[in-house]
This record gives C-alpha cells, sequence and structure tokens, in this order.
C-alpha cells in the first residue's frame, strides 16, 4: 500500500490541501465564536415573573423583543468592534439595560438584541439609530422610541398602552385595539400603517398636516370628520372607549383591517 | 364786741340775699366752669376725622371681595404653566369671553402670545442642548454625524414651515400644536445625542 501511495502523486496533493484547509478552519475556530468577523457575543438569562418589564436603552443597532411562554427572560447580543459595554440590571420585576449610559463619550460599535421575553411582559426599547422590532406581546405596555433613524414594528401586539415614536422611519402597528386602551403613533418623515380590528372601540386623532395622506380604508364610516383643511381627522368607532392618536408630520397614515 | 359791731349799722340797713340772683350768678360761673374744659377730640378713620355710613363700608367690602377673588383667578392661571392642549393650541376664537375681557385688559395672555413665549422658551432650552451636542460631536463616528444631521434638517424643515403658517395666520390652532410637537422633537433629539 506504501509503494501505491508513493507512486500517486495526485493523492498527495488531495491530502495536502485537506490538511492545510482544515487546519485554517482550526485557526479560525481558534478565537472562539465570540471573535467571528468582527463580532462579539453577549448572552444571558434573567429568570422573570408573568408582569416582568423590560428597559433597553441602545446606542447604534437593532433590537428585536419577541414574547415566549416561559417565566424568563433571554438576552442575547451581537457587538460590533469596538465592543460596547452591556452590564444588565436585574431589578424587582424589573431588567435594566442602559448602553447609552454605560458607554457614554466612547467610540463604540452597534449591538444588535434579540431579546425573549415572557408574553405578559411590558416592553420598553429605545435607540438612537436602529430599528426596534417586537413581536407577540400583551402585558401593559409596549413602547418603542427610536431618536433618528429607523422603523418601528410591532406584531401581534395585544397590550392596552403602545407607544411607537421615530424621526424618519416607517412605523407598522399590527395588533388589538383593547377597551380603555391608549395608542399613540408618531413620525416626522415616513409611512405609518396600523392594522387593527375594525370592530374595536376607539376615538381617533389621525394628523398629516403635511401630506394630508389619511387612509382610512373602510374604517368609521360616516363618523369620521375632516379638520383643518384636511390636515387631521377626528372620530369614533364603536363606543370610543379606546383612544388612538397618530400623527406623522411630514408622512402618510393608513389604515389596514385585521 | 358783739353789740359794738350790731350797733355801728343799723339793722335797717342790712339787705336780705335775693335769691334769684344769687342763682343767676352761681349758674352762670357753672357755665363758665363748663365752657372752659376742652371737649374730647372726635377721633375718625385714618386719623383725618373720615366717617363711613354702614352702605358705604358694605359697598367697599364688596368690592374689595370681588379684586380678591379676580386677583387669585389670575394669579392660579399665571402659577400652573399652561399645557400644549391649553394657549399653545388654542386660538382667539376659542376663548372664553371672560378670558378675552381679561386678555384685553392685559391681565392674562392671549393665545399667540402663550405661543410665542413658550417657542421662546423652547428656543432657549433648544440652545443650551445644540451647544452640549457641539461638545460631544467630535466624538461621532461618520454614521452617527450623518444620521444626526440629516434628522436635524427634517425638523427644521418643518419648523421653519410652521413658522410660516402662522405668520400667515396666527389663528391656525394646529399649526401651533403642530410647531410645539417638532420643537419637543428637536429637543429630544439634541437631548439624545448629547448622551453619546
Amino acid at each position: 500500500m506504501i509503494r501505491n501511495i508513493k507512486h500517486r502523486p495526485g493523492i498527495i496533493r488531495v491530502a495536502k490541501a485537506t490538511i492545510s484547509c482544515v487546519l485554517a478552519v482550526t485557526f479560525i475556530f481558534s478565537f472562539g465564536v465570540r471573535d467571528t468577523f468582527g463580532q462579539r457575543r453577549f448572552s444571558r438569562t434573567y429568570p422573570a415573573g408573568k408582569n416582568v418589564r423590560l428597559v433597553l436603552m441602545n446606542r447604534s443597532g437593532m433590537v428585536t423583543v419577541t414574547g415566549w411562554d416561559r417565566n424568563e427572560i433571554s438576552i442575547s447580543a451581537y457587538l460590533e468592534l469596538p465592543a460596547a459595554q452591556i452590564a444588565p440590571q436585574s431589578l424587582t420585576d424589573k431588567i435594566y439595560i442602559n448602553l447609552v449610559k454605560d458607554n457614554q463619550g466612547r467610540d463604540v460599535g452597534s449591538v444588535n438584541f434579540e431579546v425573549r421575553v415572557p408574553y405578559e411582559a411590558s416592553v420598553d426599547i429605545e435607540t438612537t439609530i436602529g430599528n426596534l422590532n417586537v413581536i407577540s406581546v400583551r402585558g401593559g405596555l409596549v413602547r418603542a422610541r427610536i431618536n433618528s433613524d429607523g422603523d418601528i414594528t410591532l406584531t401581534n401586539i395585544g397590550s392596552a398602552t403602545v407607544a411607537a415614536e421615530n424621526v424618519t422611519g416607517n412605523i407598522l402597528f399590527d395588533g388589538l385595539i383593547v377597551d380603555d386602551g391608549n395608542y399613540r403613533f408618531s413620525s416626522m418623515q415616513g409611512r405609518i400603517t396600523l392594522r387593527i380590528p375594525f370592530t374595536a372601540s376607539f376615538r381617533l386623532v389621525a394628523t398629516a398636516p403635511s401630506t394630508r395622506s389619511i387612509d382610512l380604508g373602510t374604517l368609521g364610516g360616516g363618523r369620521m370628520r375632516l379638520l383643518s383643511d384636511g390636515r387631521r381627522i377626528v372620530g369614533q368607532n364603536g363606543d370610543g372607549s379606546a383612544i388612538i392618536s397618530v400623527t406623522n408630520q411630514r408622512g402618510s397614515i393608513a389604515f389596514l383591517k385585521r | 364786741m358783739i353789740l359794738e359791731t350790731c350797733g355801728e349799722s343799723p339793722t335797717d340797713d342790712i339787705l336780705p340775699p335775693n335769691s334769684q340772683a344769687l342763682w343767676c350768678r352761681i349758674n352762670n360761673l357753672i357755665e363758665t366752669e363748663i365752657k372752659t374744659t376742652p371737649e374730647p377730640v372726635k377721633k375718625g378713620w385714618f386719623s383725618r376725622g373720615w366717617n363711613f355710613t354702614f352702605s358705604q363700608v358694605g359697598a367697599a367690602a364688596v368690592g374689595i371681595v370681588l379684586i380678591s377673588v379676580l386677583l387669585t383667578i389670575v394669579g392660579l392661571r399665571n402659577y400652573f404653566e399652561p399645557t400644549a392642549d391649553d394657549f399653545t393650541s388654542r386660538s382667539t376664537a376659542s376663548q372664553t369671553t371672560f378670558e378675552k375681557v381679561l386678555s384685553k385688559v392685559g391681565l392674562v395672555e392671549t393665545p399667540q402670545q402663550a405661543r410665542e413665549r413658550r417657542f421662546r422658551e423652547q428656543q432657549v432650552a433648544i440652545d443650551y442642548w445644540t451647544k452640549r451636542v457641539a461638545l460631544r460631536r467630535a466624538q461621532w463616528d461618520g454614521r452617527m454625524r450623518d444620521a444626526f444631521d440629516r434628522n436635524l434638517y427634517v425638523i427644521d424643515e418643518s419648523v421653519n414651515e410652521y413658522n410660516r403658517l402662522l405668520q400667515s395666520n396666527p389663528e391656525d390652532e394646529l399649526s401651533g400644536e403642530m410647531l410645539d410637537a417638532v420643537m419637543t422633537e428637536k429637543m429630544n433629539l439634541l437631548r439624545a445625542f448629547s448622551d453619546l
């Protein structure tokens, strides 16, 4: 057999190439998953009651919060270099993360968060630049604020108090309108889309002062009226128990039936 | 000696006292004593001798109560800072008659004056945060700087537009409300970036 290998230089070349590849892959992974492709990873899990409140203030990057049926909060973060410092605080019924304060004055990269919370949790997330997503949460409060650019997507939300604000970017809300709830959406420029049950009971104030583009679809019928030269629509659907306030300074507003 | 004295003047020359004259003399003496006693000085209010009737006092009390009530109302309204739903978004048309009267007298601000005052206050705060941002700006990366400039431009465009609308129509309630909202948004943007 040894005589056979000596007389097959092709096999030797293939073997050398294979060994080189294995060594290269081993070299790359020798730094660990945490430092792959200039990113670091942060991961932590906290026990949490059903009504826990997540407060997360990001500096730059995406935040995605998804509800699940476990009584714990799982935080995973992918940190671009230079890596930011993450120091979560676990308080009574509250998980508090403030990257802005923890990295003030430092030049740090973006941090993208993926967080899992109990379905009944309250979510309060904010970032300076980046997108915010909240999925399948029905706790007391959902608040999402972007201080500059970014899209906000709130999907399958069942909370009674919802606030979504950005400066430039789109806002999509898909969820229920709970009786006596309070829903506030505000943007300077972009598109605000609300996908809600048209059988819900709410009072509406929708303002698009620059574009006058407010598309109600089949909502409201004759109970909605235009004000201020069409820049604002006010009205009531059902018995008007909840309040919906939508303001888009230089963009449009649209309602879709859920 | 008594006999000698009696003998000197005949008893027929001694006249009995006239009671009438004597009483008149005593009466005059008493009246003279009364006149010389100084009369007590009558002291009126404020030592000036003012005397008020009951109706005058009643009318003065009612007037004082009315003025106190008005001043209290004005003081309370000026003490509590109006919210954005108050004068910043209101127009003259939505004022009550009482408020219009107070505005004309100068005891309260008109909605336009209140809006202008609030705009000046917001501008002072914005100037402060702008200076804070200028100190931090050098530490940002290019992406952060671009985002800040882009979003500030969008907000300033809206501020200028609403100011133009309000100059041409000061009664435009909606523009007043929106101007307040975008000024607040500008402050929030500056405050957020000053923390970076």
